[in-house]
């Protein structure tokens, strides 16, 4: 059978290492915030600042979509009157934003972490409690 | 009722939602159909309009509140509940807007329940902001739901009212007709809205209540703020906002959608560990430790323009994390709490601990010619760092055995990439700088700066087993480029570790010693522990510098400085083919005049040099070698705050340095007009080893008050931010 896939592909895939989880700030109630605090366990694999400022941009987005803003009065009349069957078309804000942020942390992995053996997990994958840092085994080290 | 195999079908649940969607459907059906006909004729027909849309109203809130998601949080990864598991508290403690709030471990999602989230039993599932479970809609009210189930509250209370009310028209303008359809059937209408108008009304204003002070159900009746204050409200109106014009939240128990395939194959990029990891030893008060400074590449370039203002309080609390992290191998706390300075300090850092010479020689570089020595030996005593190249062949184990020695691991690259950066952090920007110039300017026969840089940036700075010492500071190891270079110039390639301040013979004499000290114990005058003291036991043997990074700069800068002087100027003269002694006279000299320009912790540096030039004096037959050493150690005795960092004097460059005298006499003129020049920093001992210089009995007066107890060959200097190392010459 011909091979159609590159070398690149067929080689597996780095084993995981460990995982870091961050957690939710809530500090400042119920709002989602991701701590920034810079987890010793990536201290080697990344800059401080970088993963901080990952970090503070997500919670910056976050921070966007949950506002209480002329966005969100116009969609909940929206709904109200139209006995929330706008929901089956339209997109709400909060949905966009969360297609910002996936698209944010599908560009961060491929340009930041995938490049040094880590990989971001979209929070909304574990119900915005955590974001979720894979850290890949660096078999460079140990050839 | 089919029963399938894997889900228990408990009828029994529906009950209620389907009474409630019964009753409602039907009475409002009922309603329609037998009272509003009569009510649109007599009244108007906006009244079936009007209860139309409340009703419309009711029914698409009854339905959110059925059918959407509360805010279920998905179980948790094993992965992600592995340490909380088997070792977690029941109870972890958060701070929200300054009040603690509890969140309790789920057994069944197995994650701490984030604020205000509970688990319905019902459900079998965690939820956001859970209110409770209503059995109406056999559902449970939280977060995305809670605004809908409200609504539908108010909307049913408003319709009760208003089909209550319209009936009762009904009903009284037919009374004479009680027994008649549409009669009966209204005051059926009217019996039902009257019997749930109780308990939907309580419910209602027991939700606005709720509403308006920011509390779920759940919160309200376990009395979790029962005399307390609730963290989660907003005020009266901030809350009534959040319930009802807050975005949609959005679902957590998705469809497992197809994430984008992220390739992640190594080798990976580390920030500022790169595959050469520099393991730089610092001596210290007897702790030791592995650390592994990750900085970032940028953050190292960033203090290529810094260094010369590391912070020092923070160093200081580094240096303690050093302490306890000593074991840490693989993450180094520093990484995370060093900051920015450091790098530079790796940058400019040669290597200390190890003997040069050995280091040299195993790594088969090029062997540090006395003059890199020498300027290796100045530069030593303001700069830990670690030698990256200089001393490639820095045995991790022998430093590891120091046992005041800490090791550090820091990137090569921050080291390697500056070579010139050894000549930036000069601190003598004047003097040091630059080293073919003014070397020229200052001996006409010294080497160029080449070998100084050669000693620092590539060599002394990539220093693999990254041992601080003095040592590897006497002898940096050349970097390969300019180690061929080097090899050209340097007749004495054979040479294991050439003390800058010994000459060839004394190398030879010492490689033995030196092999002999490596293997037993790091560097000399790293490995053996040394306490903080300076005593040297033997010449060659330094004290640990204790490293610390800040300090480090501004002398490391200095020291680098002279070392590449140091090294052009050997260069020149292997090229000249002049003797060993010009060259270290020389190299003192270069080395003086860069640490008379430099600050006071270069003056350390300057007593190296001073060191070299002890043999070319002792060669001579003065004492004035070591005195000026000594003389010039007590000057640079700071204080340094930390006490137990001494930097080992380089101690190995032994006395006896052949040297003719008249040559290291010439030389030392030149040095201590540079030096005079340099260093009004110096003070007295450098004008005694100025006097030193000219074989002026100064510095022996000094010296003598320096060295009774010690080696005479130990100086000390201080290094930035007060360290003090001893150096043995």
């Amino acid at each position: 059978m011909a091979e159609t896939h590159s070398l690149q592909d067929m080689r597996p895939q780095a084993a995981v290492a460990a995982k870091v989880f961050i957690q939710r700030d809530y500090t400042n109630g119920t709002v989602c915030q991701f701590q920034t605090k810079f987890p010793s366990e990536l201290e080697t694999r990344i800059d401080k600042q970088q993963f901080e400022e990952t970090v503070r941009m997500l919670n910056n987005l976050y921070a966007e979509a949950e506002k209480l803003g002329s966005q969100s009065y116009i969609e909940g009349c929206l709904a109200c009157l139209t006995a929330y069957t706008v929901f089956l078309c339209m997109e709400t804000h909060y949905e966009k934003m969360l297609k910002k942020i996936a698209k944010y942390i599908q560009e961060q992995n491929d340009k930041i972490y995938a490049p040094r053996g880590l990989l971001l997990t979209d929070p909304i994958e574990r119900g915005l409690r955590v974001i979720e840092v894979t850290i890949f085994e660096d078999r460079s080290l140990t050839r | 009722m089919p029963n399938s195999a894997g889900k228990r079908f408990k009828p029994t649940k529906y009950i209620p939602v389907s009474t409630a969607a019964t009753l409602l459907v039907g009475s409002t059906t009922l309603f329609f159909v037998f009272t509003c006909p009569w009510l649109t004729k007599v009244i108007s027909p906006a009244v079936p309009l009007y209860n139309g849309l409340v009703f419309l109203f009711v029914l698409a809130n009854f339905s959110m509140a059925t059918f959407m998601d509360p805010g279920v949080y998905p179980r948790a990864d094993e992965d992600e509940d592995k340490d909380d598991d088997f070792r977690a508290p029941l109870y972890k403690n958060v701070e929200i807007k300054g009040i603690q709030v509890r969140m309790k471990w789920c057994a069944t999602c197995h994650f701490y329940r984030p604020p205000r989230c509970s688990h319905c039993s019902v459900c079998d599932n965690c939820v956001e902001d859970f209110d409770h479970h209503c059995p109406w809609v056999n559902n449970c009210i939280g977060r995305r739901n809670y605004r809908y189930f409200f609504l539908f509250l108010l909307s049913l209370s408003v319709h009760m009212v208003g089909v209550f009310s319209f009936g009762l028209i009904f009903v009284l303008h037919h009374r004479e007709r009680l027994g008649a359809l549409h009669t009966t059937v209204t005051l059926v209408v009217m019996c039902i809205a009257g019997l749930f108008f109780i308990p939907v009304m309580g419910l209602t204003g027991f939700h606005l209540v709720l509403v308006a002070r920011g509390r779920t159900t759940n919160e309200q009746v376990t009395g979790k703020f029962r005399g307390g204050v609730n963290p989660f409200t907003k005020g009266c109106c901030g809350n009534v906002e959040y319930v009802l014009c807050s975005p949609l939240a959005p679902r957590y128990m998705l469809d497992p959608r197809k994430k984008p395939h992220v390739k992640i194959q190594p080798p990976f990029i580390r920030p500022d560990l790169s595959d050469r990891q520099i393991t730089i030893k610092v001596s210290d008060n007897g702790i030791h430790g592995t650390i592994i400074s990750s900085k970032s590449k940028s953050s190292l370039d960033d203090l290529d323009d810094k260094e010369t203002q590391p912070p020092l309080p923070p160093k200081a609390d580094r240096y303690n994390q050093l302490k306890n992290q000593m074991t840490s191998s693989e993450e180094s706390s520093l990484s995370g709490k060093t900051h920015p300075s450091t790098p530079a300090m790796y940058k400019y850092r040669p290597s200390f601990g190890t003997m040069p010479k050995v280091h040299y020689h195993t790594a088969g570089e090029k062997i540090v010619m006395p003059d890199d020595r020498k300027t290796s030996a100045i530069l030593e005593e303001g700069v830990r760092g670690h030698d990256y190249r200089s001393e490639p062949n820095l045995d991790l184990p022998e430093y590891a055995n120091a046992p005041l020695h800490r090791t550090f691991q820091s990137s090569p690259l921050q080291l390697d990439s500056d070579p010139i950066n050894s000549r930036s952090l000069s601190l003598k920007q004047g003097h040091r700088r630059p080293e073919k110039g003014q070397l020229s300017a200052l001996q006409p026969q010294t080497v160029t700066s080449t070998p100084y840089k050669s000693v620092f940036s590539p060599n002394t700075l990539s220093n693999r087993n990254g041992s601080l010492s003095y040592d590897s500071l006497l002898n940096p190891s050349i970097s390969p480029s300019t180690a061929n270079e080097c090899m050209a110039h340097r007749g004495m390639p054979s040479m294991g570790f050439h003390s800058p301040y010994l000459p060839t013979k004394m190398c030879h004499i010492r490689e033995p010693e030196i092999q002999r000290q490596q293997v037993a114990s790091t560097y000399s005058p790293v490995m053996p522990p040394r306490s903080v003291g300076r005593q040297s036991p033997h010449p060659r043997d330094r004290d640990p510098s204790p490293v610390r990074y800040d300090n480090l700069s501004q002398t490391i800068m200095a020291s680098i400085q002279e070392r590449k002087e140091m090294e052009e100027r050997e260069k020149r003269q292997m090229l000249h083919g002049r003797s060993q002694t010009h060259i270290y006279a020389q190299d003192s000299g270069v080395f003086d005049g860069a640490y008379g320009g430099s600050r006071d912790n270069l003056m350390g540096v300057g007593l190296v040099s001073y060191g070299q030039r002890t043999p070319v004096l002792r060669h001579a037959g003065s004492t004035l070698g070591r005195a000026p050493r000594t003389s010039s150690t007590s000057l640079h005795t700071d204080h340094s705050p930390e006490g137990p960092y001494r930097s080992p004097a380089h101690q190995p460059h032994s006395p006896a340095m052949p040297r003719s005298p008249s040559y290291s006499h010439q030389k030392l003129s030149y040095i201590s007009a540079h030096e005079r020049t340099d260093s009004p920093r110096l003070g007295g001992p450098r004008e005694a080893m100025k006097v030193n210089g000219q074989m002026d009995c100064h510095p022996s007066a000094q010296g003598a008050t320096l060295s009774p107890s010690r080696h005479n060959n130990v100086k000390k200097v201080t290094g930035v931010g007060g360290t003090t190392y001893e150096i043995s010459v």
